[in-house]
């Protein structure tokens, strides 16, 4: 196994179903999100989930799969836009085996499984490289690398990255070790 | 250079909610809203913020000259974009990750992209209309088509997190509150 990365325990809040959040991290509306277990949430982080549709009973605003990882000083809120004349947020939903690289912007509406999302990044999946832009009602198709500003297709990624990006979104929930102290 | 002495003034009808940074003589107008984790610095001189303004988290306002920085109405910043302008005007829209200098005014309309760079070394007046795109910052002057659809979004989106932004957080009051 490769080496662990480690993080003081005093920090993170670990959950039963091994979501590990940062309590250096804002999160605004909590009841209003749902991690799917073994997610991990880096501080500096703003979750936004109290952006929320208006409307009677209880609504989701951000739901995180399987195996994400939210990196340092991102942001995560949900789309906004009028329809029928009525202004409202709408919920976001991504995926499992997300990884949201340091000081990203995501305001999508959809992420799907197995994205890779790179530093600095401003989003409103497949890859996305490091300090790109996507404008907003941009869909990304599945396989595909995007890169620039605005983001662009830059190439087709392999069949297997279904597969590499499974096993290395794990093997970073494994690495990610607290140290004693 | 003498201590900063705080001075907030914030409308009654304004939502600031509690974690905000603010540092200095600052005036927020009726109806602006501030996100959490944003900042507003007047370093130097007072920050005056007009009516309808949205401030989204981790947008930074800073004042680093003597004179009053005043921001008009209804004014969007976007999430982590940094503003030094001595004045901007109406309905601007200051996109996500930007970044303007303080030798920039701002006019009415005119539209900053994502993550653009905006810092002449002289000073100038960005012109009504004017829209400011792409990695190496290119300008060209908007139509104005679909000002008024702009514009009702704009209204409608302060008024929904007025009304939306105090039930999950704690509002900051001003010092005369």
């Amino acid at each position: 196994m490769d080496v662990p990365v480690y993080y003081s325990k005093a920090e993170f809040i670990e959950t039963d179903t091994g979501n590990k959040v940062s309590r250096r991290a804002t999160i605004a509306g909590p009841q209003n999100i749902i991690l799917g277990g073994k997610t991990i949430i880096s501080s500096g982080a703003i979750i936004r989930g109290d952006l929320r549709r208006t409307g009677p009973g209880h609504a989701v605003v951000i739901s995180l799969g399987r195996y994400c990882l939210v990196g340092e000083g991102c942001v995560m809120r949900p789309p906004y836009k009028t329809y029928r004349g009525n202004f409202n947020y709408y919920p976001m939903k991504i995926g499992d085996y997300v990884h949201v690289g340091a000081n990203t912007v995501v305001e999508a509406a959809t992420i799907g499984n197995h994205v890779v999302i790179g530093k600095n990044c401003v989003i409103t999946c497949a890859q996305v490289a490091d300090n790109t832009v996507i404008p907003p009602n941009t869909v990304i198709p599945a396989l595909a690398l995007f890169s620039g500003s605005p983001g662009r297709f830059i190439e087709d990624l392999p069949e297997s990255t279904q597969e590499m990006v499974e096993s290395q979104t794990k093997q970073y929930y494994s690495r990610f070790q607290p140290l004693e102290r | 250079m003498p201590p900063i002495r705080d001075k907030f003034t914030i409308h009654s009808r304004a939502v600031v909610c509690q974690d905000v940074e603010l540092k200095g003589d600052i005036t927020i107008g009726p109806g602006t809203v501030v996100h959490p984790k944003a900042t507003i610095f007047a370093i130097a001189g007072p920050i005056v913020i007009g009516s309808g303004c949205i401030i989204e988290e981790a947008a930074i306002i800073v004042n680093r000259r003597k004179e009053v920085m005043r921001v008009g109405d209804n004014n969007l910043f976007e999430i982590g974009c940094r503003v030094e302008c001595p004045s901007v005007g109406n309905f601007n829209t200051i996109s996500t990750r930007a970044r303007v200098h303080h030798t920039v005014r701002i006019s009415n309309y005119c539209v900053i992209g994502a993550a653009c760079l905006v810092v002449p070394t002289d000073d100038e007046t960005l012109d009504d209309y004017t829209s400011i795109f792409g990695p190496a910052a290119e300008r060209r002057i908007w139509s104005g088509r679909g000002r008024i659809q702009e514009a009702d979004l704009r209204l409608k989106h302060a008024e929904y997190l007025r009304e939306m932004l105090p039930k999950f957080n704690r509002l900051r009051r001003g010092d005369g509150a």
